[in-house]
């Protein structure tokens, strides 16, 4: 599986239309997603990051990222 | 503008600027949704859609009472709506709720109807959470249409047998929460 630094995930913040974001260490693929236009969530935020710590006080369940796929794994 | 509004919001801590954009998309949603819920009312036919229709026109009309009441606060807090009614269709915070390709199949629109209420609730609740404590009248508003989205879900998600939803339908006035600030 490929893997992303955080340097590197934050070339798909969505602005040339492929929006990854990480969770707990998988790197999502969300490009298709409504709720990920333009690589913007809820107009607070961007793609091209680690959500693990936004995802925790997010009015939804992380499960809802199992329909997206995984695409690689996020390293340090 | 309401100024010294706009400036205790920020003094509590509050980005308006994103708290803005989130209700403008969230009217957006609402009004979008009045649309596309007139089409999933009309299409709510025969023995099994006709228990539906009576629903559908409450929460389509609440929906439209949302949009209203939101758009003062929307101008209060220094902001506009999209002058666009594209661009304001296009930046609605939930996707449109669509007629389904089998527009015969009533469960598929109740699934519609409830996947759009459930998008509002999260909605709002965002909302609600950026605003408690820091911008009461925001909040005010954001929970008051959050009471009538859930009732929405709850009406729509007990004719998908998920369970009762533990409350009567709407006997008489639409928005028992949101009328206040429609007055």
């Amino acid at each position: 599986m490929r893997t992303f630094t955080e340097k590197e995930l934050k070339k798909y913040d969505g602005r040339n239309g492929i929006a990854y974001i990480a969770y707990r260490g998988k790197v999502y693929d969300v490009s298709a997603s409504y709720h990920w236009r333009k690589g913007i969530h809820q107009a607070m935020h961007r793609a091209g990051c680690d959500l693990t710590e936004a995802l925790e006080q997010a009015p939804h369940d992380p499960d809802l990222l199992e329909k997206f796929p995984i695409v690689g794994e996020l390293v340090n | 503008m309401a100024k010294v509004a706009i400036e205790m919001v920020k003094k509590a801590g509050v980005n308006v600027k994103q708290l803005l954009e989130l209700l403008v998309n969230n009217a957006a949603a609402e009004l979008t949704t009045y649309y596309y819920y007139t089409i999933l009312r009309a299409n709510l036919i025969g023995l099994d859609g006709e228990t539906i229709k009576e629903i559908a026109e409450t929460a389509r009309i609440e929906d439209r009472n949302h949009f209203e009441a939101l758009v003062p606060r929307i101008y209060e807090l220094g902001g506009k709506l999209p002058e666009s009614m594209v661009e304001f269709h296009n930046c609605s915070a939930c996707p449109p709720a669509t007629l389904p390709k089998n527009a015969k199949d009533v469960k598929a629109i109740l699934t519609v109807l409830v996947e759009a209420e459930r998008c509002a609730v999260r909605g709002y609740t965002n909302i609600c959470n950026i605003t408690a404590g820091k911008d009461h009248r925001t909040y005010d508003l954001a929970l008051s249409i959050l009471n009538e989205e859930i009732e929405h879900e709850s009406w729509f998600s007990e004719f998908l047998g998920e369970g009762p939803s533990g409350h009567f339908l709407r006997r008489g006035e639409t928005s028992p929460f949101v009328s206040k600030f429609l007055k």
